[in-house]
């Protein structure tokens, strides 16, 4: 009887508190949205079910636990902790972007700049809250609404905020559906919303392979902190546009990703333990991180609407709220939105040119913040 | 520490103001180069027109003396049947006319265009009327038969 009691001291059902059956519901959660829902499966389902694996309440000492040394899923975590995934990440990405209808219409990539307003107003507000100017920093990433920059800046500026940062990035990328319509017909009135835009001219092979050396070279050395981001993005797009380099090209954008993804979601999720995870500050993180999608939106959102008095060919302004780097989702919401008042009007290849340049701008944010606090 | 004070003591203003700056000037920089890209690769494409341009204003008097083009040996229709031939072997029949074209280009055959035109109206190439062109062995055969004689 005693070795009996003795093993079910050991055993999660005993060592479980209200705490970990908050954690094991809102794993669960998440692996309900992903499947049922369909919001970001991808991300939500490994994430979810990372949750659950970190919150199974397990004996400390035997090696188990993602914070505990030696343990399988510490190495894991490891290429979280070391930013090791999220480029990988954005190898993958780059071998999937087309980066054509940016090319085409390069204005448009003052959108993905403006959308950038985001990281650096929730900076500030994160300051003014109390936090730390590496948690602020930090923070502030999430509305670039990119979950591996968000990952990577978090690493390098503050490991402990890793959880409730990712899964409050991610989070927000799952729901661009649901928070970026009503800021976009807040701020925008029908005449704009059915504004129609030019068609792209044809672009080049040659400048669809010129672009991401360029690219790399004058961003990187604007930025040169971008350039772990950087660097694989433009790696894999230029594995993408030269051809000859396919078999590595969908090797980036299959496996790596697949892969890649597979363990950042699973270990991201590990990493929120309960009693690591429910915290004030998590819950400031949250609601900071709703903030700054929010303003990200509406940055681009009005942006648009200044470029329009300056241009002779007005574009639509709800092709701002694409300039967030939630890929592909934001630039899919704003020709949602769009087609609600002409069906007529097709802008999810025209929103695709923000949505890659607010990629681009959210890595470049990163890198600065990253240069600014550690230096 | 919070509110203002906290984000004056961390310098957070400038941070802020001096990151967005950055972030603007990368993409506006890059926007602008991307935005000129297709015409600096026009202007490469046609560098040695250019060329010849600036030097014939240069050379305005000179230019006017310059020797037509040599085109003497165009007309040498066996060497171009010659060569036609055997990159229509290479590819088979019946072949793609603008395929036979791009194939004679990669391999350095001079006026490509011009000598399929040529060899139609000669009537070594001919339509097989399914949008396809086939090779006229027995057209080819007596060319060089005469050549040879």
């Amino acid at each position: 009887m005693e070795l009996f009691l003795d093993f079910f001291a050991n055993t999660g059902f005993a060592m479980a508190d209200y705490r970990n059956l908050i954690m094991l519901g809102i794993g669960m959660l998440f692996i309900y949205l992903g499947i049922a829902k369909h919001y970001e499966p991808l991300l939500l389902v490994p994430i979810g079910f990372g949750i659950l694996l970190g919150n199974i309440p397990v004996f400390k000492g035997l090696g188990l636990g993602i914070y505990e040394p030696n343990s399988v899923l510490h190495y894991l975590y490891f290429g979280v902790t070391q930013g090791i995934y999220p480029p990988l990440v954005f190898l993958g990405i780059g071998a999937m972007t087309d980066f054509s209808t940016l090319l085409a219409r390069p204005v448009l990539m003052l959108l993905g700049a403006a959308a950038q307003m985001g990281i650096f107003m929730t900076f500030l507000g994160a300051l003014a809250l109390g936090f730390a100017p590496n948690e602020a920093a930090s923070i502030g990433i999430i509305g670039g609404a990119d979950g591996p920059t968000a990952i990577f800046l978090t690493a390098k500026l503050a490991k402990e905020l890793i959880g409730p940062i990712a899964v409050a990035a991610y989070s927000y990328m799952a729901l661009v559906p649901v928070i970026q319509p009503p800021i976009m017909r807040l701020l925008t009135t029908r005449k704009e919303r059915l504004v129609q835009m030019e068609e792209p001219r044809q672009v080049s092979k040659r400048e669809k392979l010129i672009f991401p050396i360029l690219a790399v070279l004058l961003c990187c050395f604007i930025a040169p902190a971008a350039l772990p981001l950087l660097g694989l993005l433009f790696l894999g797009n230029l594995l993408k546009e030269a051809v000859v380099t396919e078999r590595l090209a969908q090797a980036a954008r299959t496996s790596v990703i697949d892969s890649v993804t597979i363990l950042l979601g699973m270990t991201v999720g590990a990493s929120t333990q309960a009693d690591v995870f429910l915290t004030g500050k998590s819950i400031g993180i949250f609601v900071l991180g709703a903030v700054s999608f929010g303003v990200a939106t509406a940055s681009g959102l009005i942006f648009a609407k200044i470029m329009n008095l300056f241009l002779k060919e007005k574009i639509n302004p709800l092709l701002g709220a694409a300039g967030v780097s939630a890929v592909p989702d934001s630039a899919r919401v704003v020709h949602m939105v769009g087609q609600e008042e002409d069906p007529t009007n097709y802008l999810l290849m025209h929103a695709m040119a923000p949505n890659v340049s607010g990629v681009i701008g959210s890595a470049v944010g990163a890198g600065i913040l990253w240069s600014f606090i550690i230096g | 520490m919070n509110g203002l004070e906290a984000i004056v003591y961390h310098n957070g203003f400038s941070m802020a103001a001096v990151g967005i700056s950055i972030v603007f000037t990368a993409l506006v920089a890059l926007s602008i180069i991307i935005a000129q890209l297709h015409k600096l690769l026009l202007v490469w494409d046609n560098r040695k027109a250019l060329i010849q341009k600036l030097r014939g204003k240069r050379n305005a008097s000179e230019a006017a003396k310059a020797p037509e083009p040599d085109v003497s040996d165009f007309h040498n229709i066996h060497e171009e049947a010659r060569q036609f031939n055997i990159l229509i072997q290479v590819m088979g029949e019946p072949f793609s006319l603008p395929e036979l074209i791009y194939l004679a280009e990669t391999r350095g055959i001079r006026h490509p265009h011009a000598t399929a035109a040529h060899l139609i109206t000669k009537g070594l190439v001919f339509p097989d009327n399914k949008g396809f062109f086939l090779w006229n062995h027995e057209v080819y055969n007596q060319l060089v038969k005469g050549s040879r004689h």
